[in-house]
C-alpha cells in the first residue's frame, strides 16, 4: 500500500520536475531531458499499476475536500491499473523517440512548450485513470482534451492543424458534456460525487434513466474513442500532430474512450438489458468496417493510420458489446471472454499503431512528406525502422504469431459463441456483426500489405526516398521496443489472459481462467479442478509432454468442461511460435540439401524489358489498393471535379483537369445534417436581431416576464 | 451463350491435321524458289538480276536460291522459261551450326516468349494465328507466355533494330535455362531488305545465339508449328531437307 503511495508521489513529482527542468534548460537540450524524465515517469507508472494488478489490491487515497464538490480522492482499481498500465508501455518509448524526434522542430516551434504540455499531459492522463470521484476525473480529463489540443496543433502556423486542433478539441468538449450530464444523472440518486457513492447510488436509477445514462455516456465517451458516427476528428487531428503525439492520441488518448465507457456501464451502472449491448456490438461493427474501408485506399500514411484506429476501436467496441450482452442474458463466462477480447484488443491496439505512428513519424521527419505515392525503397536505407514496421504491420493485420491475432481470434469466437443465446434476433445480430469484423479482418491485411510494401519495398518513386538522412538510433530502439512487446504479447497470450480476467472478474462474478486457459501443462497443478475424463482425453492427445520443463499454462482453449472431449477452440500461439520456427528452418535447411549441387543465378528483376525502369512506371499505392476503391465506390461515392482550360475562341480544350473529391461517409450522413440544422437554427434565431433598440428593450423585459411567471408558478 | 455454343458443335473441328496428316488446304504456303538449271550462263545471269532482295546467285547455268535472304516477291515466278522453279511445302525450318533440340522433359510442353525486334507486323501476324482455331499450338503444348522468367524459348521476328537490342538482350537474359532461341522470318535471319544500318543491326545471331530459324517473309504458321515441332525434338533433324 504505502509502496504504491511512494510510487505515485514520485511519478507526480517527477512530472513536475520535468515541467522545471525543461523551463529551464535552453530548447537544444529539452528533448534529450523530455526522453530522460519522461521515459524515468512512465516506468514508474508501469511498475506501480503492474503491482496492482499483479497483486490486486485496490489503491485508493483521500485527498482533500472542495466544499461544493464533496472529498475529492484517487481511487486505482485493477481495471483503472490495466489503463494505466497500456499508458505508460506506450509512453515509455515514444517519450525516448522524442529525443529524436524532436529536434526537427527545434528552428520554427517552441520544444519548451511541447515538452511542458507533454508533461502535463502524461499527468493529466494518469489522474483521469486514477480518479475517484467525477471531479477529479474531469479535471483530468479536460485538462487532457485541452492538453492533446495545444499538441495537435503544435504547429500553429498551419492552418490546416490548427483546423484540426479544433474540430477535435468541439468533439471531445462536446463528448465531454454529455457524458458529463450521464454522471450528473447517476449522482442525482446518490449521495456524493465519488465513485464509490455512485455504484452505491445507481441502482436507483428508473428505466428511462438508465438508458439515457448510457446513450450519453457511450456516444459522450465515443468521441473520445473514435466510434463511428462521432470518428471524424481522429482522421483530421493524426495527419497534423506531430508523429510523437499521433502515438500517444491513437496509444492512449483512444483508450481514454473505452475507459469512460467502461467506467460508466460497467462499473458503476452494469448495462442491463440486450439492447444496449446490441448498439453497442452494432456501432463497434459499423466503426470498424467505415475505419478499414477508409484506411486501405488512402495515400497519406498518417491519415491511413487515424482510419485504421477507428476499425481497432470498433473491434474492441464490438467486443465489448458482446461482453454486455452475454452479462445480461446470465452467460458469465461467455461475457468474461468476450471483455477480455475486447481489452486484450485494446491494450495490443495500443502497442502496434503507437509503434506504427512511430515509423510514420520517422519516414516523416527523414523524407519530409508522407505521401505513399512517392516512397519505397526505403528498407534499404532505414532497415531496423522496416523491420520494426514490418512487425506492426503483421500484427494490425491479425497475423501469427504476434498480438493482433489473438485478440482478435478471440473476439470471433466470442462473437460466434452467440449459439448459446435465446434470441433469434440477437443471434442474427451477432452472426452479421461477425460477419462484418471478418471483412474488416480481410482489408486490413490488404491496408497493411499496402502499407509495408508502398513505402519499403520496390523502387524510390521520388527523389526524397532516395537520399534519406540517417535514421538515429533513439527513433529505432522505442519501435523495436514496442515490436518486442508486440511479439510477446502475441506469443505469451497464457499469460496475459490471467492478468486480463483479474481485471474482468469483478464485472461478471466469475473467473474464465479455467474455461479459457486451463491448467494442462502445469505439471498437474491446477488440474484437478477439471474432469478426470476430460483431462485423460487431453492427455491421450499429448497434451502433457514437456509439462515438466514449461512454466506456466501453454494453451488458449474454451472448452465447456464437460466429461467427453467438448472443446470449443483451441490454439496455442506459444506453441505455434516454436512449431513455426521449426518449419521454416526446417523448410530452408531441407532446400540448401536439395539444392547444393546446383548453381543458383541471379538476374535483375524483370522490368519488361525497359531500357530504364523509371520510378513512375512501378506500382504505386494507388494502383494497389484502386480494386477495393472501385468495388465500394458506392460508400467512398466521390464526385468528380472537372476543371478544362479552354483557348482560342472558347472552342479548344488546352487543359484538362480531373479531380475526384469524396467526403467521408460519416460527415455526409452525420455531419452535414449537424452543421446544416445548426445554420439553418442559427439563422432562424438571427432574426430577431433586428437592431433596434426598443425590440432590445422588449426582449429584456419579455425575459424578465417569463422569470418572473416561472418563479411565481413553480416555486 | 447456346448460340455459340450450338455454332460451335455445328461447325465441329477444323483444326489442321498436319502434324499426324498432310496439309492440304490451297493457300496454305506461299511456296518458295528452288535452284534451277538454265539454258545458258547469259539466261542464268538475267533470272539473277530478277531478284531484288539478292536471294538469287549465278553459279555457272546455274541459278542458286539462298532462301535465307528470300523475300517472296514472286518476281522471279516466271511463266515457262522466263523465270525459276517454285515448290510448295512448308517445313522450312533449319538448325544453325550450335541448334540442338530440347530434351525429353520438354517435349510436351514449352513456353514461349515472342519478341518484336523491329518487325513489319507481317510475321507477328502469322504468329498470332498460332493460337487460333486452326493452327491452334496448345494441342500440342506449345504455350505463348507474357513473361520471359516462365518463357523456355524465344522467338524472335524482325530486323534487329537498335531500340530493340536491349530489350531483347534483357529478354534472354531474364529466361532460366536452358532455353533455346528460333528467329523467324527473313529479317530475323539475315536483316532482309533493312540489312545493317545506323538503325538496325541485322539478324538476331549478331547479338542472341540462335538455336533455329525459320525463313519466309512472312513463314506460314504452320512453317512455325513445324520449327516448333523440331525444336521440342518430335520433328526429326533431317526432315527439313525441302518441300514435300
Amino acid at each position: 500500500m504505502t509502496q504504491t503511495g511512494t510510487l505515485l508521489l514520485l511519478f507526480f513529482l517527477l512530472c513536475l520536475a520535468g515541467i522545471v527542468i525543461s523551463a529551464i534548460t535552453p530548447e537544444r537540450k529539452n528533448p534529450l531531458s523530455l526522453s530522460v524524465i519522461a521515459s524515468i515517469a512512465s516506468a514508474i507508472l508501469v511498475w506501480l499499476s503492474g503491482g496492482i494488478l499483479l497483486r490486486g489490491h485496490a489503491y485508493s487515497l483521500p485527498l482533500w475536500t472542495l466544499a461544493p464538490f464533496g472529498h475529492l480522492s484517487l481511487e486505482i482499481n485493477r481495471l483503472s491499473a490495466f489503463f494505466l498500465c497500456v499508458t505508460g508501455i506506450v509512453f515509455l518509448p515514444v517519450s525516448i523517440f522524442s529525443a529524436g524526434y524532436l529536434p526537427r522542430y527545434q528552428e520554427r516551434y517552441s520544444l519548451k512548450t511541447f515538452s511542458i504540455f507533454y508533461y502535463l499531459l502524461l499527468a493529466s492522463i494518469s489522474l483521469t485513470f486514477m480518479a475517484g470521484d467525477i471531479f477529479t476525473f474531469f479535471i483530468g480529463w479536460e485538462a487532457m482534451s485541452i492538453l492533446s489540443y495545444f499538441l495537435v496543433n503544435f504547429e500553429h502556423d498551419k492552418e490546416q492543424s490548427t483546423r484540426a486542433g479544433l474540430t477535435m478539441l468541439l468533439m471531445s468538449e462536446a463528448g465531454a458534456l454529455a457524458a458529463l450530464v450521464a454522471f450528473l444523472i447517476i449522482a442525482s440518486v446518490s449521495t456524493g460525487m465519488s465513485f464509490e457513492a455512485l455504484r452505491a447510488g445507481a441502482g436507483a436509477l428508473g428505466r428511462e434513466a438508465c438508458w439515457a445514462v448510457f446513450l450519453l455516456s457511450f456516444f459522450g465517451f465515443g468521441v473520445k474513442a473514435g466510434l463511428v458516427p462521432v470518428s471524424t476528428w481522429l482522421h483530421r487531428a493524426h495527419p497534423a500532430a506531430p508523429g510523437n503525439v499521433s502515438a500517444i492520441l491513437s496509444g492512449v488518448i483512444l483508450n481514454m474512450g473505452i475507459y469512460g465507457i467502461l467506467k460508466v456501464n460497467l462499473d458503476i451502472l452494469p448495462a442491463a438489458g440486450t439492447g444496449k449491448g446490441l448498439i453497442v456490438m452494432i456501432v463497434g461493427t459499423l466503426s470498424a468496417l467505415a475505419g478499414i474501408l477508409y484506411a486501405t485506399p488512402e495515400n497519406d500514411m498518417k491519415k491511413m493510420l487515424a482510419h485504421s484506429s477507428v476499425e481497432n476501436m470498433g473491434i474492441t467496441t464490438a467486443g465489448l458489446g458482446a461482453g454486455l450482452v452475454f452479462a445480461s442474458t446470465g452467460h458469465a463466462v461467455l461475457a468474461g471472454l468476450a471483455l477480455i477480447a475486447s481489452l486484450y484488443h485494446m491494450a495490443n491496439h495500443s502497442m502496434y499503431k503507437s509503434l506504427l505512428f512511430l515509423g510514420a513519424g520517422t519516414v516523416d521527419a527523414t523524407l519530409g512528406h508522407r505521401d505513399m505515392d512517392r516512397m519505397g525503397g526505403l528498407i534499404r536505407l532505414m532497415p531496423w525502422t522496416a523491420f520494426a514496421f514490418l512487425i506492426g504491420a503483421l500484427s494490425i493485420a491479425a497475423l501469427p504469431p504476434f498480438n493482433g491475432f489473438v485478440s482478435e481470434w478471440l473476439t470471433f469466437q466470442s462473437l460466434l459463441q452467440c449459439s448459446v443465446l435465446s434470441s433469434r434476433a440477437v443471434k442474427i445480430v451477432f452472426a452479421l456483426c461477425g460477419a462484418g469484423l471478418a471483412l474488416t479482418a480481410a482489408l486490413a491485411v490488404t491496408c497493411f500489405v499496402k502499407a509495408f510494401a508502398m513505402n519499403f519495398l520496390g523502387k524510390a518513386r521520388s527523389k526524397a526516398a532516395e537520399t534519406v538522412k540517417k535514421v538515429r538510433r533513439s527513433m529505432t530502439v522505442p519501435m523495436l521496443i514496442l515490436a518486442i512487446v508486440c511479439f510477446l504479447m502475441g506469443i505469451l497470450p497464457t499469460y496475459i489472459i490471467p492478468v486480463i480476467d483479474h481485471t474482468v472478474q469483478p464485472y461478471v462474478h466469475t473467473s474464465t481462467l479455467n474455461q479459457l486457459v486451463p491448467p494442462f501443462f502445469t505439471a498437474g497443478k491446477g488440474n484437478e479442478v477439471l474432469p478426470k475424463a476430460f483431462v485423460s482425453d487431453f492427455h491421450k492427445l499429448g497434451a502433457q509432454i514437456g509439462s515438466q520443463a514449461l512454466p506456466g499454462r501453454g494453451l488458449v482453449i474454451m472448452h465447456r468442461g464437460g466429461k467427453k472431449n467438448p472443446v470449443i477452440f483451441a490454439m496455442s500461439p506459444s506453441y505455434t511460435v516454436v512449431v513455426l520456427f521449426l518449419l521454416l528452418g526446417g523448410c530452408f535447411i531441407l532446400i540448401r540439401l536439395l539444392t547444393r549441387r546446383r548453381a543458383v543465378a541471379r538476374r535483375p528483376a524483370w522490368d519488361g524489358g525497359v531500357r530504364v525502369l523509371l520510378p513512375e512506371m512501378t506500382y504505386t499505392a494507388t494502383g494497389f489498393s484502386n480494386p477495393v476503391r472501385v468495388i465500394f465506390n458506392g460508400i467512398f461515392k466521390p464526385t468528380t471535379v472537372l476543371n478544362s482550360r479552354e483557348a482560342i475562341h472558347r472552342h479548344f480544350q488546352s487543359a484538362i483537369k480531373r479531380e475526384q473529391v469524396e467526403t467521408h461517409l460519416v460527415d455526409r450522413i452525420f455531419g452535414r445534417p449537424v452543421i446544416r440544422g445548426g445554420r439553418a437554427l442559427a439563422n432562424w434565431l438571427g432574426r430577431m436581431h433586428t437592431g433596434r433598440v426598443n425590440a432590445y428593450a422588449a426582449y429584456v423585459l419579455g425575459a424578465l416576464l417569463v422569470v418572473l411567471l416561472v418563479q411565481m408558478l413553480l416555486f | 451463350m447456346t448460340k455459340w455454343v450450338w455454332k460451335g458443335v455445328r461447325t465441329g473441328i477444323k483444326t489442321t491435321v498436319y502434324p499426324d496428316g498432310q496439309e492440304t488446304a490451297p493457300g496454305i504456303s506461299p511456296g518458295r524458289p528452288v535452284s534451277t538449271e538454265c539454258g545458258s550462263r547469259e539466261e542464268a545471269l538475267a533470272r539473277v538480276a530478277l531478284c531484288p532482295a539478292g536471294a538469287l546467285r549465278g553459279d555457272g547455268n546455274r541459278v542458286q536460291a539462298d532462301l535465307r535472304s528470300c523475300v517472296h516477291c514472286l518476281r522471279c515466278r516466271g511463266s515457262e522459261g522466263a523465270g525459276i522453279d517454285w515448290e510448295g511445302g512448308f517445313e522450312w525450318a533449319r538448325w544453325t551450326k550450335r541448334g540442338t533440340p530440347f530434351d525429353r522433359a520438354f517435349a510436351r510442353s514449352i513456353h514461349i516468349r515472342v519478341v518484336d525486334a523491329g518487325a513489319c507486323g507481317a510475321c507477328m501476324s502469322e504468329i498470332n494465328q498460332l493460337n487460333n482455331p486452326y493452327y491452334n499450338i496448345h494441342r500440342l503444348g506449345f504455350f505463348i507466355t507474357p513473361t520471359p522468367r516462365n518463357a523456355d524459348l524465344l522467338m524472335v521476328a524482325g530486323p534487329l533494330t537498335e531500340h530493340m537490342v536491349d530489350p531483347l538482350l534483357k529478354t534472354h537474359e531474364a529466361m532460366p535455362s536452358p532455353k533455346r532461341v528460333i528467329a523467324v522470318g527473313t529479317c530475323a535471319l539475315t536483316g532482309g531488305p533493312f540489312g545493317k544500318g545506323f538503325a538496325c543491326r541485322g539478324g538476331i545471331g549478331e547479338v542472341l545465339p540462335v538455336d533455329l530459324e525459320v525463313p519466309g517473309c512472312p513463314p506460314p504458321p504452320l512453317a512455325l508449328v513445324h520449327a516448333l515441332l523440331m525444336i521440342s525434338g518430335r520433328e526429326g533433324r533431317d526432315t527439313s531437307k525441302g518441300g514435300r
